[in-house]
């Protein structure tokens, strides 16, 4: 597991260019988000053209993992060890952020000039600066410190972004939200505190090296995962999700849904894999409440009436779907290829359905946009007025299905064929009925959006392109699943 | 090393722990939040005394002036205008879903002390000769119990920062005052206070829309982290 | 030479289609009409070229890897060219009738977008290579024809909708874990591979026979078999060219389609044999066949007796498939043809009526007969396939599956076969002779429901001709059959190919 993660020695030094893009990929959206709460972008082009050299930059890095596979930088500073790797996984997530970043950068123009954002609108513009630096640092780095503090940048700026469309019950769930992240933030930083009081250094490198088995890395693991569990809404501690979507902006809950979670995640599983090899029951119990997240998250978001609500709750059930993979992951007993299976399924299952679910909450945001209401028989005759929205929606939801051909489905092949090889029958039991309860969530919405008896009312006129940025969101998510095999080879290129 | 100073420590931990038990219980707001000042000056006098001088500076800065201005402006105790009624809270749990709460908290305290025991086995022997530990690990429990028990949004946020502190103080007590602990704990002072603003800013945003009432009824049941 | 250009370029005709309609506004009717027709056209002509080559001895193949020990591969093999054919056929047949039928209705571009992905998906089913190919078409085949079953947005359509994707998308569950076990106990495997699963029927016999409960019980949900058979008749809200569509190919031949794929191609018809799965199939297929005669007989309304009635047939193809010999095979292949055809006449004929005259119900049928002559003329032709009487195509398959079911010693479905002919006969000549012979509404009697005067002819020419078309293919694969290229020629070649390798 340690070498997935790209947590070896590198042989190679990064080219100068190659650090030159890392300093772009890590500054450059924070900067971007500053200049643009100076000069607010009213229209997307110059949005489009001010982002071109952060996805430049992840290209370059790109091009540099697949040179060399794995790169890694450490600084000294004031006595304080900083250090970053780039291997294939770590550039797969980095581009995955930088693009939806990019698309719901894209988005926001149009999105503000059909909402009427109060005074506090333009500061989303450095917040989602912010937000973006901060994941790409996620994504990057390895040690703990720097780990905590750019889960935090990204925490902080996720809270404030929820905050801005400033209605009271937003508000208070924001208020919410902030708490309890919070908290948790606290408990990852005792956690921290246990491994750095018993083994004396927060690099993962060093950390995977030293670390036993015992009641410390037991209690350790518990508190870090407890507090990154609350923070990636996995379920049960997923109660505050819904009520922080529900009246957020689109391309704030699009960035949410799709990054800030799974960076949460992704942590999670990279420290767990260093505190936590070959243990037994906690990745079980991960994956117990994983079967009862897809089902409850399942029935969460058929029982609501609420659009946003239903792909808030879907949000929970997915990852379910992730959580299910633990066993495999991390538990003891498994062959190399179940494991290497789950692993590509895994992150082809957080990728698919972190592009899915930006498309799909671009949808929903569109289509609450254009009827005027947010519950779902609000939608009703849209499928005639609002073909494209309606599309987005379907092609998103094929994904998040896990229907052929999309990444969904991909991944719940290759996390089903792990699951058989290891005789996990009950977490394919649940991954097969997630498939049906999201048919069954899903499916709602089209009954209502096909409905052509209903009354018809004003449907307000969306921007050009905000649809087609969800189309094309939605179409990655799609040929993902059928050319899994480039981004796989390239995440599996820095092992053996 | 903190051996050697033994009494004054002792007092500092009680005078810490007394004064955080104040902050967490105390129903009138402002006086709360005086205690909390009270606290975090305490708390800088325990770096001082850890031989952390930086640490000190920075939580004399970011704990007892920024954040307790925070709570300060979230009491509107700066507009004129505002209404008494913000500044008591009144419990009006059911005592069964508060024990429950507590019991969790407890759990939490029986969990830290079993690592403490692992990770500084002597401590074990001789938990008087640690008093700053043994204060943060009562402290933390007994924020941790305030922040499940009490629903009004301000004391849930004191009782966050002193959660914080107390973390704080366990992670320099297990880890010493080398440079990295002192940039954890400095991060997460920056973090405290960026938390403690936002939440003030949305504290008064909050009375503003919704009036004195929206600030207690955040009474949907959450289960917390661990 | 490979052209694997040719499967790929075929597929993409109609998913590029599919994007191009979808694209163009709603009010682009000509432009959409003129796109379809060439696209309509295009694949016919790239199909006809694909089954030269199959018949010259080529197997073009487009392939390329999805993840490591998983392909997505297209292959043009006897088998599937066949099914192909069918598909591209019926899908220029059908696209002109439906731009009859949906002559100044609403979703149109809706409509044709979803109708040509459909048709993409049933092309995709049968040159796939693989379960993991055949898969993926199968589940795109369930979602594109969601929108056509409510299609009219009313309540009964979308309550139908709702059970056709309950029974479909749980049947498709069932068929991913199926696929999923095969693939963990024998990693990939060819359709075309000479082997079949025999080598592991030693070690997992148990196995290999749940694969095959889970894989042919998903499949049997879209070929309607009973019990599973419950979404299509509610199904029939759909407009009429999308029953001719889903009834006669699209989605329960798919079903059976696949079918035909596990038995021959991916077990081999004797290890099916020897793991005594063929007979209870046979069992089930008999029992779908006579409880769907038996609820046909019990309809009043002509396109669910005509919905009962597929339910019956296409389960003499599963039949026909689980004798164990060449005739069985021939008859169950052919039948998938002949049935396509003849199914599609029957649907269209219900289209026409209704929408002439407004007929919905068997008992307003009276004496059409002489009001719309070409229409009954080809229902007449069809119903009399679907009893199996000469010359009509229906005839050379029921005599095939008997000669198969006697070679095969299996006597009682010589029993099965002439029972549910004369429950064909119950519920088709009854129809027939109210056309023909009964005064109506044509005779002075009484007042059509609602008459419509479509075209000049008896209704509109694109309600007509591709109707008759079908109409005179369904008695020209019967009276022509011994010409090569025919139905039950390719049938035999395909047959000859399974059992003398």
């Amino acid at each position: 597991m340690i070498w997935r993660f790209g947590l070896v020695d590198s042989t190679f030094d990064p080219l100068m260019t190659t650090h030159l893009a890392l300093a772009a990929t890590l500054a450059l959206p924070l900067l971007l988000g500053l200049l643009a709460l100076l000069f607010p972008p009213k229209r997307a082009w110059p949005v489009a053209l001010a982002s071109v050299p952060v996805l430049a930059s992840g290209l370059v890095l790109l091009a540099a993992v697949e040179q060399v596979q794995l790169l890694r930088w450490q600084w000294e500073i004031v006595g304080v060890t900083v250090s970053l790797r780039l291997n294939g996984l770590s550039v797969l997530l980095l581009l995955m952020s930088q693009w939806i970043g990019f698309a719901a950068a894209l988005y926001t123009p149009g999105h503000m000039r059909l909402t009427s954002v109060g005074p506090l609108g333009f500061w989303l513009w450095p917040l989602m600066g912010a937000l973006i630096s901060a994941l790409s640092l996620i994504w990057l780095a390895t040690d703990l410190l720097t780990l905590y503090i750019a889960l935090e940048l990204m925490g902080l700026a996720a809270v404030g972004m929820l905050l801005l469309s400033g209605k009271a019950t937003a508000l208070l769930a924001g208020m919410r939200y902030l708490l309890l992240a919070l908290v948790g933030s606290l408990a990852y930083l005792l956690g921290v505190a246990l491994i750095l009081g018993h083994w004396g250094q927060l690099d993962l490198q060093g950390l995977a090296g030293v670390v036993e088995p015992g009641p410390v890395a037991w209690i350790a693991a518990a508190l870090v995962g407890g507090g990154l569990a609350l923070k990636a809404a996995l379920f049960p501690l997923h109660g505050w999700l819904s009520p922080v979507h529900g009246n957020a902006w689109t391309p704030v809950s699009v960035l949410h849904a799709a990054l800030v979670i799974k960076a949460s995640l992704f942590i999670l599983l990279q420290l767990w894999s260093i505190l936590l090899p070959d243990t037994f029951y906690a990745p079980h119990v991960i994956a117990w409440l994983g079967m009862l997240a897809i089902v409850w998250g399942g029935l969460l978001a058929w029982r609501t009436d609420s659009l946003k609500t239903l792909v808030a709750s879907s949000t929970v059930a997915q990852l379910g779907y992730l959580m299910v993979a633990f066993p495999l992951l991390l538990g003891p007993d498994i062959a190399q290829l179940p494991r290497a299976l789950a692993w590509d399924g895994f992150w082809l299952q957080l990728i698919g359905h972190a592009f899915a679910k930006a498309a799909m909450f671009m949808a929903a945001g569109n289509l609450i946009l254009a009827t005027g209401e947010s519950t779902l028989k609000g939608l009703a005759g849209s499928s005639r007025r609002l073909p494209l929205s309606l599309l987005v929606f379907g092609v998103a939801s094929i994904t998040l299905m896990g229907l052929p051909p999309s990444a969904g489905f991909t991944a719940k092949w290759l996390l089903l064929q792990a699951m058989v090889m290891s005789q996990q029958w009950w977490a394919v039991a649940a991954l097969l009925i997630g498939t049906l309860l999201s048919a069954a969530y899903i499916f709602r919405v089209f009954r209502y959006s096909f409905d052509e008896t209903a009354p018809r009312h004003h449907y307000q006129p969306l921007a050009p392109g905000m649809d087609l940025i969800a189309l094309a969101l939605a179409f990655i998510a799609i040929v993902l699943g059928l050319l899994a095999h480039f981004p796989l080879a390239l995440m599996n290129g820095g092992g053996v | 090393m903190i051996a050697s100073f033994d009494a004054i420590e002792t007092l500092l931990a009680i005078g810490l722990t007394i004064a955080a038990l104040a902050c967490l219980f105390d129903r009138h707001l402002v006086r709360a939040s005086c205690f909390f000042v009270v606290f975090a000056i305490a708390m800088t006098l325990a770096w001082w005394l850890l031989g952390a001088p930086w640490l000190a500076a920075a939580e004399l800065l970011l704990g007892v002036v920024l954040t307790g201005l925070c709570f300060f402006y979230a009491l509107g105790i700066f507009s004129p205008d505002a209404s008494p009624a913000l500044r008591r809270d009144e419990l009006h749990e059911p005592w069964g879903r508060a024990v429950a709460r507590l019991i969790l908290a407890l759990g939490w305290f029986v969990m830290v002390g079993a690592a403490i025991r692992y990770v500084i086995a002597e401590m074990v022997y001789s938990p008087t000769e640690h008093p700053l530990l043994l204060a943060g690990i009562v402290i933390i429990a007994c924020a941790l119990g305030a922040f499940a028990l009490h629903r009004h949004l301000l004391r849930r946020l004191l009782a966050f920062n002193i959660l914080g502190s107390g973390v704080f103080m366990l992670l320099a007590g297990l880890a010493g005052t080398t440079a990295t602990a002192q940039a954890l704990i400095v991060v997460g002072l920056c973090i405290a206070w960026l938390g403690s603003m936002l939440g003030a800013l949305l504290i008064r945003q909050l009375v503003h829309l919704e009036g004195v009432e929206a600030l207690g009824c955040d009474d949907e049941p959450k289960e917390k982290a661990t | 030479m490979n052209a694997a250009w040719l499967p790929l370029s075929t597929l993409a005709t109609s998913l590029f289609v599919t994007v191009v309609i979808l694209a163009l506004p709603e009010e682009a009717r000509k432009l959409r009409t003129y796109i379809n027709l060439l696209a309509a056209v295009i694949k016919l002509v790239l199909v006809i070229l694909m089954i030269r080559r199959v018949a010259a001895g080529h197997e073009d193949v487009f392939s390329f890897q999805v993840v490591g020990g998983v392909d997505f591969v297209l292959r043009a093999d006897a088998l599937g060219v066949m099914f192909a054919g069918l598909s591209s056929l019926l899908w220029l047949c059908t696209t002109i009738y439906a731009i009859g039928y949906l002559e100044d209705s609403v979703n149109r571009k809706r409509f044709f977008g979803f109708f040509s992905l459909c048709v993409a998906s049933t092309l995709g089913i049968a040159l796939a290579d693989n379960l993991f190919t055949f898969l993926i078409f199968y589940e795109m085949l369930t979602l594109s024809t969601y929108p056509l079953v409510v299609h009219s947005g009313t309540a009964k359509a979308l309550n139908a909708g709702k059970i056709y994707l309950r029974y479909t998308l749980t049947g498709g569950v069932v068929l991913l874990l199926g696929t999923v076990l095969l693939y963990s106990l024998t990693g990939e495997h060819s359709f075309s591979s000479e082997e079949g699963l025999g080598n592991y029927l030693n070690d997992h016999r148990g196995l290999l026979i749940l694969i095959f409960a889970l894989l042919v019980g998903g499949l049997a949900v879209k070929a309607a078999m009973v019990p599973l058979h419950g979404w299509l008749p509610r199904a029939m809200v759909a407009p009429a060219p999308v029953s001719a569509l889903l009834h006669a190919v699209a989605v329960v031949k798919a079903g059976a389609f696949g079918i035909l794929r596990v038995i021959y191609d991916l077990y081999g018809i004797e290890l099916s044999v020897e793991l005594g799965v063929t007979t209870v199939l046979a069992v089930a297929a008999s029992i779908t066949i006579i409880y769907g005669s038996l609820r046909a007989l019990a309809q009043v309304e002509l396109k669910p007796r005509l919905a009962f009635s597929t339910v019956s047939q296409v389960s003499y193809v599963i039949l026909g498939v689980c004798l164990f010999g060449p005739f069985g095979t021939i008859g169950a292949l052919a039948h998938l043809l002949h049935q396509g055809l003849m199914k599609v006449t029957l649907f269209f004929c219900a289209g026409n009526y209704a929408e002439e005259l407004g007929i919905h119900r068997i008992d307003e049928m009276d004496g059409a007969g002489q009001r719309m002559p070409l229409t009954s003329l080809a229902f007449t032709i069809g119903a009399m396939g679907m009893i199996g009487l000469p010359p009509v195509a229906g005839f050379i398959t029921k005599w095939y599956l008997g000669i198969g079911a006697i070679q095969a010693d299996m006597y009682w479905v010589v029993a099965v076969l002439v029972a549910s002919s004369t429950l064909n006969a119950m519920y088709f000549l009854p129809i027939v002779h109210r056309l023909w012979f009964r005064p109506g509404p044509s005779h002075g009697k009484g007042s059509w429901p609602s008459e419509q005067h479509l075209g000049r002819l008896e209704t509109h020419g694109w309600l007509l001709w591709p109707m008759v078309f079908t109409a005179m293919a369904s008695l020209g694969a019967g009276l022509l059959a011994g010409l090569p290229f025919s139905p039950l020629d390719w049938a035999t070649r395909v047959a000859i190919g399974e059992y003398l390798p």
